[in-house]
């Protein structure tokens, strides 16, 4: 197991570099610079700003420097946001988009796992098609339209939590935009493990474990679930990306002031550095959580240690 | 010919010869056993009006083609049947009704006076146990021991059913095994809990002949040494030779006979179970000797002919054949669903004779 996670962790620092690089090339082919304003610029000024930020040298230049600063810790500063370096920034939005996110994350896993194995043990029962149904509509109704019915019915409507804002420290702010971002979530680890955990009740193990006169409970919780949870473990990866794209619609709607934003922001002015820099960070984010959900696979399913 | 039609409550009689007291009451008891599954186009009846009976320490061998139902029968009587599954008839177990009971009440017979192994062991052990835990499980389930005992009573059960290397492999995990292991951990698990009946359902079709024969040898040996009464489930009849005290033959989901397995592989008298035997490699033939294969297909449970399920590959078949079931019958110790039985031998086996 041990030698499993350090393969695995070491596997991700080349996917970074690959990520780092492309997105480094790709955001320059974009038309426009960071310095093309409504009103244009005097040319002279124009170029004497790209030169104090170092545009005007070879990309492949501005390339290592970037690297380079990047292994310090250095995002480099904002091009629009001018006092500001993008760690800075990226600094006062990440902690709320993190708490948003993860808290997101577990409270999918926490609700949509026991509601899919309720479901699959009472299968085709009122119970089962109760939880399906719902679920059905939790994936297909987008965040923007959840969110605002939520703010509606429990902000405005029922008064029992805030409509929309944030105050630090004040957790009622999340408890909607979390709930809103976790339920399509919810709902596809629900039908998820629901179908897997069905799967399972009709493996041969699972008979065999029948066949000792073990309680059905312990058949269950010792045989089945874990092997019915694989699929939604491999589905953690694709599920943060989703709550990272998630997150920027839901901050918006519920105006959070996460980090979500500046990735927007940063596209549209061409700001270099703070979108690399949030690249960076959600790249990082999105891919030490998939080696989370590596290291729990490889726990709950002893074959795929050896390989 | 003279012969009694066989109803449920005389099924209980006429004990053959074989291991254990032929008095002695039976271990398990099955009468008129009948499983029907539910599908979206129709029901399928797998088992119909199945009855035997298997008494202490005796083992059976229940022969038959795919799908005859030898699996289905006895998944009933551990409660392990598929959700579609309607079960008629009765199990007594130990004197205990087991059809269309709760699982909580099957569950204090299950894994500790009845056990039961299955065909596949490389997909039958829960991969991510450790093989120890699998078989403790059992233990610490139906007995008061602690874990330590149980686990030390595991690393004894690996050593009896001569898995080397025993102590390492209490910890290891199942796809760490061969499927010769695997199966030998299965019975392990089965053992655990001293059963007094054994169902082994296929125990061997998965696994290469050097390892069928190690298996079937230990099998046999634990028959011997615990006085287990044993069902074997096979294709094979060579393999029923080797072990069984009796056999039972059944073909679409039906009892057609059953006799000593002296009688029965000397002298079969169902036409079925004549082309069973010409269709197996026989030691006491030259090995060049022709082999023969039933013709026709085993017959598909949700069409199966009427009459007598046989008749479209029986060579003896005539006119009423195909209309009127050939009702079971004793014939002495023996049972039988022919209507023209193969002759019997002039001089028949010592067994059989009353
Ligand atoms: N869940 C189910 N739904 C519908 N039909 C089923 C189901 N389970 C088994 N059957 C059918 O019941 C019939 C009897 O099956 P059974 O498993 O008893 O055969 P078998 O004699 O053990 O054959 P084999 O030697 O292949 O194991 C088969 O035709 C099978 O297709
Ligand atoms: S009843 Fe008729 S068809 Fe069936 S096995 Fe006997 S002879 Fe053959
Ligand atoms: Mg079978």
């Amino acid at each position: 197991m041990m030698r499993y996670a350090l393969r695995r962790i070491l596997g991700v620092f080349p996917t970074l570099f690959i990520i780092i690089t492309l997105s480094f090339f790709v955001i320059r082919l974009a038309p426009g610079g960071p310095f093309d304003e409504e009103q244009a610029l005097p040319p002279e000024i124009k170029a004497n700003l790209e030169a104090a930020y170092g545009l005007d040298r070879p990309l492949t230049e501005q390339y290592l420097r970037y690297l380079s600063g990047l292994v310090r810790g250095d995002f480099g500063p904002s091009f629009k946001f001018k006092d500001f370096s993008v760690t800075e920034l990226i600094a006062q939005g990440l902690p709320i988009s993190l708490l948003l996110g993860l808290s997101a994350v577990a409270l999918a896993l926490l609700v949509g796992i026991p509601l899919g194995t309720l479901a699959a043990l009472r299968q085709n029962s009122p119970t089962d098609y109760g939880i399906m149904g719902v679920a059905v509509l939790g994936i297909a109704l987008p965040s923007f339209v959840t969110g605002p019915l939520f703010a509606l019915v429990f902000g405005l409507y029922l008064r029992w939590l805030p409509v929309a804002g944030w105050e630090t420290g004040q957790l009622r702010y999340l408890v909607l935009p979390v709930v809103t971002l976790a339920l399509p979530v919810i709902a596809y680890i629900a039908r998820l493990t629901r179908g897997s955990l069905l799967e399972v009740l009709r493996t041969n193990f699972v008979r065999t474990a029948r066949a000792k006169g073990l309680p059905e409970r312990q058949v269950i919780l010792k045989h089945a679930l874990r092997p019915a949870l694989l699929p939604v473990v491999s589905y953690l990866g694709p599920a943060t990306a989703f709550v990272i794209t998630g997150s920027l619609v839901v901050e918006t709607v519920f105006g959070l002031p996460g980090s979500g934003r500046y990735l927007v922001q940063g596209a549209i002015n061409r700001d270099y550095t703070l979108v690399m820099g949030m690249i960076v960070v959600y790249g990082s984010l999105t891919l030490t959580l998939n080696l989370v959900a590596d290291l729990i696979y490889g726990w709950l399913d002893p074959r795929v240690r050896y390989d | 010919m003279h012969s009694t039609p066989v109803t449920g409550s005389a099924a209980r009689s006429t004990p053959a010869g074989g291991a254990g007291p032929a008095t002695a009451a039976p271990v398990l008891e099955i009468e008129e056993l009948s499983v029907r599954f539910a599908t979206p186009d129709g029901e399928i009846p797998a088992v119909n009006a199945f009855s035997l009976a298997i008494r202490p320490g005796e083992c059976v061998g229940v022969v038959g083609e795919s799908g005859a139902g030898k699996s289905q029968s006895f998944l009933a009587v551990m409660g392990l049947l598929a959700s579609n599954a309607k079960v008629e008839g009765r199990a007594r177990f130990e004197g205990r009704e087991l059809l269309g009971r709760p699982a909580d009440e099957l569950n204090q017979v299950r894994g500790s006076r009845l056990a039961m192994i299955f065909q596949d062991p490389m997909t039958s052990l829960t991969p991510h146990m450790r093989v120890g835990d699998q078989i403790a499980e059992s233990l610490l389930r139906h007995t008061s021991i602690s874990p330590a005992q149980a686990r030390a009573r595991a690393l004894a059960l690996l050593n009896r059913v001569h898995v080397t290397d025993a102590e390492r492999r209490l910890d290891q995990y199942p796809h760490e095994l061969s499927g010769g292991m695997r199966q030998r951990v299965m019975i392990a698990v089965a053992l655990a809990c001293d059963p007094v009946m054994l169902i082994a359902d296929e125990p061997t079709t998965a696994l290469d002949v050097t390892i069928q024969a190690q298996i079937l040898q230990l099998l046999a040996e634990l028959k011997r040494d615990q006085g287990m009464a044993m069902v074997l489930v096979t294709h094979d009849l060579g393999v029923v030779a080797g072990i069984a005290d009796r056999v039972a033959v059944m073909y679409g989901g039906r009892l057609v006979e059953l006799g000593s397995v002296r009688q029965v592989l000397k002298a079969p008298r169902h036409p079925y179970t004549q082309a069973l035997l010409r269709s197996m490699p026989r030691v006491d033939e030259p090995a060049d000797a022709p082999l023969l294969t039933i013709q026709g297909q085993p017959p598909n449970p949700r069409r199966l002919p009427p009459g007598c399920a046989f008749h479209p590959r029986c060579s003896f078949a005539q006119e009423t054949c195909r209309h009127e079931r050939p009702p079971l019958v004793e014939l002495g110790a023996s049972r039988l669903a022919c209507h023209f039985p193969v002759p019997a031998p002039a001089t028949p086996p010592a067994e059989v004779t009353p």
